[in-house]
């Protein structure tokens, strides 16, 4: 695959000197980072060392009272090119194009059909026959659809673990993001779940620029392109290509990362 | 377990006791039940007033406090600041542990002093009574929104912003839909307590034998007062039977309403489960 860092390529995203802090704890450290499109990152790191928080300050997700960011993070969206700090950019409009995906599968406890409509009616105000032709699209990307097309007035709390997190991925798919961030998306899921999961991604992120964070280093392993790794809020290492073709390499320095 | 036996011996009891008073005349006295229900004839000696005033009051408080309790409890779960939250919290406690007879002696003096100033001619209505009962029952309804609103697992509630909904738009469609149903639990708390309040409404306009209220300033009757009047001024026998006849009837209404409120809240939810 050709490697978009040395292609080229533009960045999608771009942190530079971001620091982020929390009344006076500082949970990331000067973190510079770059996105490229079709290529899937992941964020690897003990618990508490600011994974969570590095992919919520991408979509603004930890605009709190006690929260300060300095530094800065730039997406590019089609032609133009946003600062997502200082907050001037909509947040609303910042949000359907970086779309999150969280650890459990945050499925409402409506229709499976609602879960995917009831956002694209509020926030981009479609109906009728464009609104389930983006429901159909949604869920034909996630390859749910033909699991669920005869039962879309089903509660979605009915569908396994798998189905609710794809799901999900749809429902930010069907607000037309170009960043996906997905903190340990399969976390909560069984093996076979978790597969099919990962499998989807490697097809999405030919089209989407994807930060993931996950725990599992086998999984880091099988669906990264490149691997970012995070120790008490400093970006210290990143790997890509050769490192993680070789198991016993990779695991060599992952022990003397974490 | 326990309160299922206290429930049981305490319908038991009242079924035992007011069950053979509840005949037409317990509601009606002499009048013909056509010419009461069409007010055609006032009814003197029968409930049916008492319970026509009881649903007006529990349905005018409820509209007061529903709206007004609901709203307060979001604004404090999404809106209020840390310490503002401490300080309404407190005035929230403080609202939900005054005895209702201070709440009637508030709206009493609310009238003596409407009347020294702005309006010589208010008097204790339907309309202070039930302005009162909203005011005691507005706790329970704020109290739990709030319960309910906080009971949302981080996920679902970091789910709206994180799709790009502004704060009312999570609130709209992702909060209130999944917290409607504790929310309900706090409206049933609030008609139960409105429907059996005795104290305020001594205080704001019950009078005996007050017929049914012509409009929201007229004075009322209403059936926890008809059976605190019977049970404490009953002349005979048969007398006290109404009094057990008449609870039995307020526990009938309360049910209904119980049940109105429950039918509302389901087609409610049914709609936006898959609307």
């Amino acid at each position: 695959m050709e490697d978009p860092m040395t292609s080229g390529k533009e960045p999608t995203v771009r942190l530079d000197n971001l620091w982020v802090r929390f009344l006076e704890k500082t949970v990331l450290k000067d973190i510079t980072l770059s996105l490229w499109p079709g290529q899937l990152t992941v964020l690897v790191g003990p618990s508490g060392s600011g994974k969570s928080t590095l992919l919520r300050s991408i979509n603004r997700l930890n605009a709190v009272p006690d929260c300060r960011t300095e530094g800065t993070v730039r997406i590019r969206l089609h032609d133009r090119s946003i600062d997502v700090y200082p907050d001037s950019f909509p947040l609303s409009e910042l949000r359907r194009r970086v779309g999150m995906v969280f650890q459990t599968p945050a499925v409402l406890p409506f229709s499976i059909e609602k879960n995917l409509a009831m956002p694209l009616r509020v926030t981009l105000g479609l109906t009728g026959v464009a609104l389930s032709e983006r429901v159909e699209w949604a869920l034909r990307e996630v390859s749910l659809w033909s699991e669920v097309k005869d039962r879309l007035g089903e509660p979605a709390p009915t569908l396994s673990g798998g189905q609710q997190q794809r799901l999900c991925l749809a429902r930010v798919l069907a607000l037309e993001p170009q960043v996906l961030l997905l903190d340990e998306p399969t976390a909560s899921l069984d093996f076979r779940a978790a597969a099919s999961i990962e499998a989807l991604l490697s097809r999405l992120k030919k089209r989407y620029t994807i930060l993931a964070v996950s725990h599992s280093l086998s999984q880091t392993r099988r669906i990264a392109d490149r691997v970012c790794v995070l120790k008490e809020g400093q970006l210290v290492q990143e790997m890509a290509g050769h490192h993680l073709e070789d198991a016993d390499a990779f695991q060599q320095l992952m022990d003397a990362a974490f | 377990m326990g309160a299922l036996l206290v429930a049981t011996l305490l319908l038991g009891f009242l079924l035992l006791r007011g069950m053979k008073s509840i005949t037409p005349a317990l509601f009606f006295g002499e009048t013909p039940w056509l010419e009461a229900i069409t007010g055609q004839t006032p009814v003197f000696e029968g409930i049916w007033p008492a319970l026509v005033g009881t649903i007006f009051l529990v349905l005018l408080s409820s509209i007061i406090a529903i709206p007004v309790g609901i709203a307060s409890g979001i604004y404090l779960t999404e809106y209020a600041s840390r310490r503002q939250r401490a300080f309404l919290g407190l005035m929230v406690d403080f609202l939900s542990g005054t005895p209702s007879i201070v709440m009637g002696l508030f709206g009493f003096a609310m009238i003596l002093l409407l009347r020294r100033t702005l309006a010589p001619k208010a008097q204790t209505s339907l309309f202070l009574a039930a302005f009162c009962i909203a005011m005691l029952i507005l706790p329970y309804l704020i109290r739990t929104t709030e319960a309910a609103i906080e009971g949302i697992p981080r996920h679902l509630r970091l789910l709206g912003p994180g799709i790009g909904f502004s704060k009312w738009q999570n609130i709209r469609h992702v909060l209130l839909p999944i917290a409607s149903r504790g929310i309900f639990s706090g409206i049933i708390l609030a008609i139960g307590r409105a429907s059996e309040d005795t104290a305020v409404i001594l205080l704001t306009g019950v009078v005996a034998h007050a017929g049914i209220p012509r409009n929201l300033w007229d004075k009322f009757e209403v059936l926890p007062f008809r059976i605190y009047y019977l049970a404490a001024e009953h002349r005979n026998s048969s007398e006290l039977e109404q009094g057990f006849g008449t609870a039995l009837v307020l526990l009938f209404i309360t049910g209904l309403l119980f049940l109105m409120a429950f039918l509302l809240q389901r087609r409610a939810e049914k709609r936006w489960k898959t609307r």
